[in-house]
């Protein structure tokens, strides 16, 4: 994506004419009212006091007339107010956090996988040069069952791990939330690779004895991005019915789907993906107005299937010894970074305030009427939302948005943290970083997050939500006890 | 003063009507109408005979002699015919040693089959479709198989997919009620659903009896569907959804762990169907039916059945007097039977599913619309009919749907030129003289779903 307006932007000057300009046309209305009621008041001084006694005695108050005009303004506003969408509100959520006992640095990870896969160094050597250049830390979690050598992915040991995360992320947003398992009236639980029967959402019911009439979602297959499918799905569901609550439930159940082969292309998410779940609890009722954290603004589904290139970029396949595991292809980066294009697309004029909205579109005239060779504009997000979540998909995806979307070094901080404390957690990790803006205090009344994914099939989804209450900084979490060392520098390359 | 009042209230007043009308026409809209649906028949040279599955089970070098007696009895006595489809690496020998590829390539003729159909006979392109739900139990792809779909077909970027798994074999109607939920939302919206299971991958090869009965009994197919809630498409639907209802009895651990995906002492992996089976499914049945009589019979009928179970007297639901059709989920002979006795249906309401059963086997999810193709066939179903849909499904669910027929349908679908030979004389298998043998011992029929 290219610079803006190459030529003025190095002046200071335009700095300033550009601030008015965003200021004049955001606040156009103020700006058109306030001469008219100058006006207004001024015809009123003028006229003198006695006039408009004698103007307000004019009019005759027939009791008929008073009832009718009253009665049809309260029917406007009922219907009116009956018509609007429903607000969806996120009461609160709760990330999972890993015991230190499953923790995996980086010389634990490089041991098993030289004891793994020890006729083959050359992958062994690729694995390491990934971990170096990964942006992980070295207190990301694997589950027990890949702990051992070889790893043991038994079904049991998947559903272990499923309840584990799950339930321990539940009790803790019931917890905070004081939800009883019977108030909940519809449950999404997405987790892309593992779909045992009966399903994860099944479980969920079973442990917590939920009522016989939940309106219970397995999602699966989705990808990383999957998380925000469930939101989607829950505000489509919620719109519906009126005065429920939805449990959305986000996770990656990492024990089947070890690849145990030693084809590079397929070793790669082995060295990313790390254990994590999130829990999420959603609302409609107009009581949750006030103790609820968020409010959802906006979701955006961009679905790039159609198009062969993007929807063999990240593929499951057998390797050639009939081993199952997940190829990422080499053009990731440039398939996301069209897929943004299109997201951003739809998204850009619901959230853009105007002026940035008019900007684009006299570039655009001009490109297409005056002269091609225009640069197009890209609007500036900084201007519509504070916070930004962008998934912890790997470094690259975070390096490339950055650039794309032209972020400081702070609006990725959340992301990048996340990468390094929990690893790629797959649809939760937009929950952690979420989490970390939160527990470093920043979240304030008012504030607008934008939270983008990336999954397989290749899909870009964004959801914009609005800070509803300011969050004093949570004494619990899963940054709790790691938050001050927060942010660290995360080198280009960690030697190992 | 008194022309200015008279026109702002005439504004208001119409301002006001206009917004009442708005709202009306939501209201009009959020009805479901089902379009079209296509079932799928797989090419002949899929078919399963009793021999076939006798040299199966004989190929198993982990059963015993009793096992395979109890595997032959249970295919004798399933009441699943001769002309079932079964999956391709089964029928190439290779049951044991399936591969992603084939797994995929399972899904991939159900879909190319079913959907190209669908779109051709109903005219709908692609790009019109807003909605996409793919529902297979236990097969999770990467991508999934909703981008699967939207690759093959070069669907739009905005559409809304969703890709379900894990939900047993009323899968097709939760994905309804999915659908059913989103329609009320959104104007003028084509959803299309496709309902499948993937047999292949989860073949079962150890020796836990418990856990054999799903190879026999589960068949390959496949259905897609079209929903839409657009007011022009009444007139071309051949279905409206009156109501659903779904029923969770997972707050039962009994219940919950009746039937369920796990791995045998010797580590093989299968699908386990335990002996509480049948009577989860009954207490799922009741409570899924108090759901729905009250929505679907006439007051009546419902006032009959209040007033005899006050008086003290047995009473039972007379679910015909506000339904004309039974589609029962065909999970197996014992399930067909158990239900209707239940109910108090002639065997002729059961006719559909024992057929569907005997011609198709248990297809799992989409084994409901070969039943309501038989009934299309059979030119049974007239306009203004209401037909009830059931299935079960682990976990434990059970879910059903009433549906109000909006024209008479005679579409011969997947059953075509066949359709005049059923019922046939005798569903009895022709090689019970054969295996007849395996009888001779007694054994409790354990009810599959």
């Amino acid at each position: 994506m290219a610079q803006i307006l190459p030529n003025f932007s190095s002046s200071v000057k335009l700095k300033y004419v550009k601030l008015g300009y965003q200021y004049l046309v955001n606040h156009i209305l103020t700006f058109l009212l306030i001469p008219i009621m100058l006006g207004i008041l001024l015809e009123i001084l003028r006229l003198g006091p006695e006039e408009i006694l004698l103007l307000w005695n004019s009019l005759h108050f027939d009791l008929v007339q008073v009832l009718c005009s009253w009665f049809l303004v309260v029917f406007i506003a009922t219907v009116y107010f009956m018509s609007k969408p429903r607000s969806i509100y996120l009461v609160d959520y709760s990330c999972y956090k890993p015991p230190v006992t499953c923790r995996v640095p980086f010389s634990t990870f490089m041991e098993h996988s030289r004891l793994i896969l020890k006729d083959n160094p050359k992958s062994v050597d690729f694995q390491m040069r990934i971990l170096e250049r990964s942006g992980l830390g070295e207190e990301t979690c694997l589950p027990p069952a890949i702990h051992y050598i070889p790893p043991t992915p038994t079904m049991e040991a998947a559903r272990g791990e499923a309840e584990v995360v799950i339930f321990s992320a539940i009790d803790s947003l019931m917890e905070k939330t004081g939800i009883r398992p019977k108030d909940i009236d519809i449950l999404i639980v997405n987790c892309s690779l593992f779909s045992p029967t009966p399903s994860l959402s099944a479980m969920v019911v079973n442990k917590y004895k939920l009522r016989s009439n939940i309106k219970s979602f397995n999602l699966s297959g989705m990808g990383c991005s999957a998380g925000l499918i469930s939101i989607d799905l829950a505000r489509d569901l919620l719109q519906v019915h009126p005065n429920s609550y939805a449990l959305v439930i986000s996770t990656e159940i990492i024990t089947p789907n070890y690849y145990k082969g030693s084809e590079r292309a397929m070793l790669l998410p082995n060295c990313l993906f790390r254990m994590g779940g999130a829990a999420i609890l959603l609302s409609n009722k107009r009581r949750d107005s006030a103790r609820a954290k968020y409010k959802l603004v906006h979701v955006v589904r961009t679905h790039k299937g159609a198009d062969d290139k993007a929807y063999r970029c990240v593929y499951e396949q057998e390797d050639p010894e009939g081993k199952v595991g997940i190829n990422l292809s080499k053009d990731l980066m440039v398939i996301a970074g069209e897929a943004l294009k299109s997201n951003i697309t739809t998204i850009g004029p619901l959230v853009l305030p105007a002026s940035e909205q008019l900007l684009f579109l006299f570039t655009l005239i001009g490109r297409k009427m005056f002269n091609p060779k225009w640069k197009p504009y890209i609007p500036d997000f900084k201007q519509a939302f504070e916070h930004f979540c962008i998934h912890a998909g790997g470094r690259a995806v975070i390096d490339e948005l950055q650039k794309n979307l032209q972020l400081s070094s702070e609006h990725v901080e959340a992301s990048r943290m996340t990468l390094h404390r929990f690893g790629n957690t797959s649809s939760s990790s937009l929950w952690y970083e979420l989490s970390y803006i939160e527990a470093k205090g920043r979240m304030k009344k008012g504030d607008r997050v934008w939270q983008i994914a990336f999954g397989s099939g290749f899909k870009c989804n964004s959801a914009v939500w609005k800070c509803n209450r300011t969050i004093k900084t949570p004494t619990d979490g899963p940054w709790q006890d790691c938050i001050d060392r927060y942010p660290v520098h995360i080198p280009e390359i960690v030697k190992l | 003063m008194e022309p200015v009042m008279v026109v702002m209230c005439a504004i208001c007043l119409l301002f006001f009507l206009y917004q009442l009308y708005k709202l009306s026409e939501e209201r009009r809209n959020q009805c479901c109408y089902l379009v079209h649906y296509e079932c799928h028949k797989p090419s002949d040279d899929r078919k399963l005979n009793t021999k076939f599955c006798g040299d199966i089970i004989a190929r198993n070098k982990n059963l015993g002699r009793q096992e395979y007696k109890f595997l032959l009895r249970a295919i004798v006595s399933s009441g699943i015919g001769e002309e079932t489809y079964g999956p391709r690496n089964i029928i190439e020998c290779r049951e044991n040693s399936p591969t992603l590829e084939d797994g995929i390539l399972e899904m991939d003729e159900v879909l190319i089959d079913t959907l190209d159909k669908l779109f051709r006979k109903t005219g709908v392109s692609p790009q019109d479709i807003d909605v996409l739900v793919v529902n297979v139990s236990s097969f999770a792809s990467v991508p999934s198989l909703t981008s699967r779909i939207i690759n093959r077909y070069k669907m739009r970027d905005d559409v809304k997919s969703f890709n379900l798994s894990g939900m047993g074999c009323s899968g097709s109607l939760i994905s309804l009620s999915l659908v059913q939920n989103i329609l009320k939302s959104y104007k003028n919206a084509f959803a299309v659903v496709v309902a499948s299971e993937s047999i292949g991958p989860n073949w079962y090869s150890g020796n836990d009896k418990s856990m054999m009965l799903t190879n026999c009994l589960f068949r390959s197919g496949g259905c897609s569907f079209l929903l839409t809630n657009k007011r022009a498409f009444r007139t071309r639907a051949k279905l409206r959804l009156k109501c659903l209802v779904r029923t969770h009895l997972g707050a039962s651990d009994e219940a919950h762990t009746c039937c369920m995906q796990k791995e045998d002492d010797q580590g093989r992996f299968g699908f386990y169907l335990g002996k509480n089976l049948p009577k989860t499914a009954t207490l799922a049945f009741i409570k899924n039916i108090t759901g729905i009589a009250p929505k679907v019979l006439p007051l009546k009928e419902l006032i009959r059945y209040i007033v005899m179970k006050y008086l003290g007297k047995t009473a039972t639901l007379n679910l015909k007097a506000g339904i004309d059709h039974f589609c029962l989920h065909p999970g197996g002979q014992a399930v067909i039977e158990e239900i209707r006795k239940n109910l108090g249906l002639s065997e002729k309401d059961v006719e559909p599913s024992r057929m569907t059963l005997h011609r198709f086997g248990n297809t799992s999810s989409s084994s409901l619309w070969y039943v309501l193709g038989y009934m299309e066939a059979k030119k049974r179903l007239k306009k203004g009919d209401n037909v009830w849909m059931i299935s079960f499904g682990s976990g434990f669910k059970c879910n059903s749907c009433v549906w109000e027929v909006l024209r008479d349908l005679e579409d011969g679908n997947v059953w075509g030129d066949m359709i005049d030979q059923y019922p046939p004389k005798t569903t009895a298998n022709p090689y019970m003289e054969q295996y007849g043998w395996v009888n001779q011992e007694t054994f409790e029929p354990s009810a599959a779903v």
